[in-house]
Order: C-alpha cells, then structure tokens, then sequence
C-alpha cells in the first residue's frame, strides 16, 4: 500500500519584508482530511505564512508543495489545488452574488449552469441571495458565499484566514459545521484563529507560532496534556483547569501585542 | 483530488465578463466621462467654423482620453486594490496579467465609443466629416494617444498607494492637462509654455489625432509626435507596472 501524499509541504520557510524577517524556517506538512490550525499573537506571522503558501509573497528561501506541485516552480498548478478564504475577502461591489460564483466558476474552469449556481446557492441556505449584491449580506452570510467560492472547483487544500472573526455564535457554530463536511469529503483544512474555542474545537493538530517561528506542533488534547506542569502555563491559569488558551498564554507571553 | 487547469481564455473571458458588468453597473460615471467632450464640442460650435473640425474633435477626443485614462482607470484600480479584490482573484488559478490585460479592455472599449460618440455628435451637430481613411487612423490615435493616459494613470496608481489620494492626484492633473494644455496651445501662457504644451502628452497626443482624420497633412512633425506619444506611453506604462503592488497593506 502507497503511503498517501502529504496535501502540503512548507520546508524552511523564511520570509522577509526588507530587512524584518517574518517567518523564521517554518516547517510542517499536512496530512489528507485534518483541519490544522495555525495560532499565534497578532503579527507572529501567521498570515505572512498563509500568504507565502498562497503565493501572494515570494519567500525568500524554502519551498511550498501544494498537492505534489512547487508553489515556485508551478504556481497555476498549485493554485489550482488551493481554495482560499481571505481575512478581508472582498468581492466587485457591483457583482451580485449569482454573477460573483459564475466569474469564480469561469476562472476555475467549472461549468455553472443556471441549476448548479442554485444547488451551490441551497447548500449554504442563500437561494435568495442570487440576485443580491455580496455587501447586502450580513457577515455570516459573507462568510458562507466565501466558503462557498473558495471550495466551487473541489480543491485539495482549503486556507481559512480568521473566518469566524466578527461572526455571532450561531454562524460560527454553523462554519465550523460546514468544516467538518468538507473534512468528510476529503479536503485538508488550514485554518487561522484567534479563538483557542475553536482551536480545540476543530483542529486535529495545532501549530503555535510567535516571532515567525514555530513554538509547538501537536493536537490540542497532547498541548494540554504536555504542557500541564509548566510554570507559565499554570501562571496563566485561571479557571483552576489548564486550557488551551492557557497553554497559548503560557507558550507565548501575556505581553499584548500590536 | 483532480487538479484542472482552466485555459486562459477562460479565465479571460470570465473576468473581462464580470469586469464589463462592473462598468455597466458604474454607467453614471462612464457616461458622464463620455458626455464631458460631447457637451464640449456641441458648445464649441463657433470655433469649429474658426478653427477647423479635426482641431475641435482632437481636443474633444483628447479631453475624453485624459477622463478615461486618469479618472476612469487608475480610480478603479485603487479602489479594488484597496478592498482586496485583486488579492482575492491572484489567490486563483489566475496569470495576474490576464487581470489587467480585462481592465485594459474594457478602456480600450470605452476609448473607441467616446472616438465614435464625437465623431457623431460632430457630424451630426457640426456637420464634421472625415474621409474613410480619416476614421480609420484617428480609431488607431485614438488608441495610442489612450495606452499614454492609461499609463499615466497607472504610473498614479504604482506611485501612490490610498485611493483618496489617487483620486484628488488625477483630478489635479487632469485639469491641469486640460487647462495648460489648451491655453499652452492657444499662445495665451506664453511661447515657451507653448513650446511645452506642443510636446507634452496632451499636445503629441492632440497633434496625432487631428493629423489622422486629415491623413494628407501627416507630415514629419506628426510623425515625431507620434513617437514621443508612444515614448510617453511606454515610459509610463513602464514605470506605473514596475511600481504597482497588488495590495496596499
């Protein structure tokens, strides 16, 4: 039996804007169907991260293979195995919803006939939202529509920058849900969070990153477990329990950031 | 998981679609560019009779291209830089010149109807007519005097990063194209002004035009003029894409 091909392989990763390096020799893989989260304070580099396996930023050493294919060497290839949601996605203004996924549909190659656009528009309960703009919906509904976009052509790996910053509980409840589906179906998930919640709730493993480097790689219950007896973890208890949050606290300061 | 390459055509057509929508949806401000020289022209039926008919639809059209090129284009650019559009499609099995090279068409589409639009209000308010020959050349002036300020304004949105600030830059440097252009050319600032209104941007690209539609006056001058509007256009253009980011954060 042929072991199954890692979705990506981030090796040596270093990433520089000017002189400040970002990201500091990252590396990990991602196996088949696990949702991986990549944790960290504000500016440890964890968008910079997302965008290098994007491929908005040029890394200025290491590589990114998405699906078998070099993020440097066949970046139409790697990207086509990609579907992305932005922290600030953004759509055309003007673009009503309907016209929104045909453009996406037409610049991933799949077909969108009039009874696919309104199967795709069901399965995130928006039939209506057709011939709505995209700014007319409510963040949650933004979020679906994005989601919806980003996994239109079936891709290998979904990225997920923050998408539930700014959403009620029920839509988070409701994304996390969506998570889980598309875990079944086969697609690996890479997910930024400031939510240790969700964190535990819907990653498989967990990376903690500050300063541009990785801290720890492990699942959320072994984060827990390991890190139970250290001094700083238990500091930043406050529940009398360990949590996860602690176990971040403890792993990457109380200093605020910016 | 299959990966499928989509072709570029495609993925051309899919975002040349969606960027043709975006500009029908926006038909206020698009119309408003078009009718500008228009209402110009109609107003400037005396000089027509004084100056001649290729002097008043070169100026129309030029005035029309520095519209399009400087508050048309490079607004929408910074705007959508600016909301993240572009990242969203450069995440996509996208090549980013296919983005632009949409935009650009849809320009190109605007020059050639803001071209027709004069040529009709001159033919049928002044009673303006070129020879067969005359339409042609001026429709390829009118392109190439275009690709000038649509450099122009992409070398706007490469050098400055805000859409606000993108937006009060070409609205300065538009009129102050339109004013010293046309008051240079009449003499009234001088003759050196004159001298300088004649080789900039709005002269080389106003003299092109109005020698096309009377092809049998193209001379040597006009074809100087013809190749410093293309030096300007690809200095511009040059500059504005080496200095252009995708994203403004």
């Amino acid at each position: 039996m042929q072991p199954q091909l890692n979705v990506l392989e981030v090796t040596g990763l270093n990433v520089y804007y000017g002189s400040f390096q970002a990201v500091k020799n990252i590396s990990f893989t991602l196996r088949p169907g696990e949702i991986f989260g990549l944790l960290g304070p504000n500016g440890a580099g964890k968008t910079s991260t997302l965008s290098a396996i994007e491929g908005l930023l040029t890394p200025r050493s290491g590589t990114i293979v998405v699906a078998g294919f070099n993020m440097q060497e066949k970046p139409r290839h790697a990207r086509a195995a990609l579907g992305v949601q932005l922290q600030f996605t953004s759509f055309q203004p003007e673009l009503k919803v309907g016209e929104i996924i045909q453009l996406y549909a037409g610049i991933y190659g799949v077909a969108m006939p009039p009874d696919k656009l309104a199967g795709v528009l069901q399965s995130i309960k928006l039939e209506e939202a057709a011939e709505k703009k995209f700014g007319q919906l409510s963040g949650g509904q933004q979020q679906r529509v994005s989601l919806a976009i980003a996994t239109l052509h079936n891709p290998s790996l979904v990225l997920l920058d923050e998408p539930t910053s700014g959403l009620d509980p029920q839509s988070r409840r409701q994304l996390w849900e969506r998570m889980e589906i598309l875990r079944e179906k086969g697609h690996t998930i890479i997910l930024t969070t400031h939510s240790m919640e969700e964190a535990e709730s819907v990653c498989d493993r967990i990376a903690i990153i500050d300063h541009g480097a990785i801290v720890v790689i492990d699942t959320p219950s072994s984060l827990i477990e390991t890190h139970r007896d250290n001094p700083a973890v238990i500091r930043a208890s406050r529940r009398g329990r360990i949590t996860l949050e602690d176990v971040f606290i403890g792993l990457t300061g109380e200093t605020i950031r910016s | 998981m299959e990966v499928h390459i989509p072709k570029t055509s495609a993925v051309f057509a899919a975002l040349l679609h969606a960027d043709l929508t975006t500009q029908w949806r926006n038909r206020r401000s698009f119309v408003l560019v078009l009718m500008v020289p228009v209402i110009i022209l109609i107003s400037w039926k005396g000089v027509v009779d004084k100056l001649g008919g290729a002097f008043a639809l070169s100026s129309c059209i030029t005035i029309g291209l520095v519209a399009i090129g400087l508050m048309g284009y490079s607004n929408s650019i910074a705007r959508d830089r600016d909301k993240g559009i572009f990242q969203r499609l450069r995440v996509a099995p996208v090549p980013s010149w296919s983005i632009m090279a949409s935009r650009l068409t849809v320009q190109l589409m605007m020059i050639l109807l803001l071209t027709i639009l004069v040529f009709l209000a001159g033919f049928y308010i002044d009673h303006i007519s070129l020879s067969t020959s005359g339409y042609f050349i001026t429709f390829f002036t009118a392109i190439v005097g275009g690709a000038v300020y649509l450099g122009l304004g992409q070398l706007i949105v490469g050098l400055i990063q805000n859409p606000e600030t993108v937006n009060s830059t070409s609205r300065l440097i538009y009129f102050l194209f339109i004013m010293v252009g046309m008051f240079g050319e009449f003499g009234i600032l001088g003759e050196q002004v004159k001298l300088m209104s004649m080789w900039s941007p709005y002269g080389t690209v106003k003299h092109i035009i109005a020698a096309g539609m009377e092809p049998e006056k193209w001379d040597r001058q006009t074809t100087i003029a013809l190749l410093a509007t293309i030096g300007y256009a690809a200095v511009f253009s040059f500059l504005g894409i080496k200095k252009f980011k995708w994203n403004n954060k």
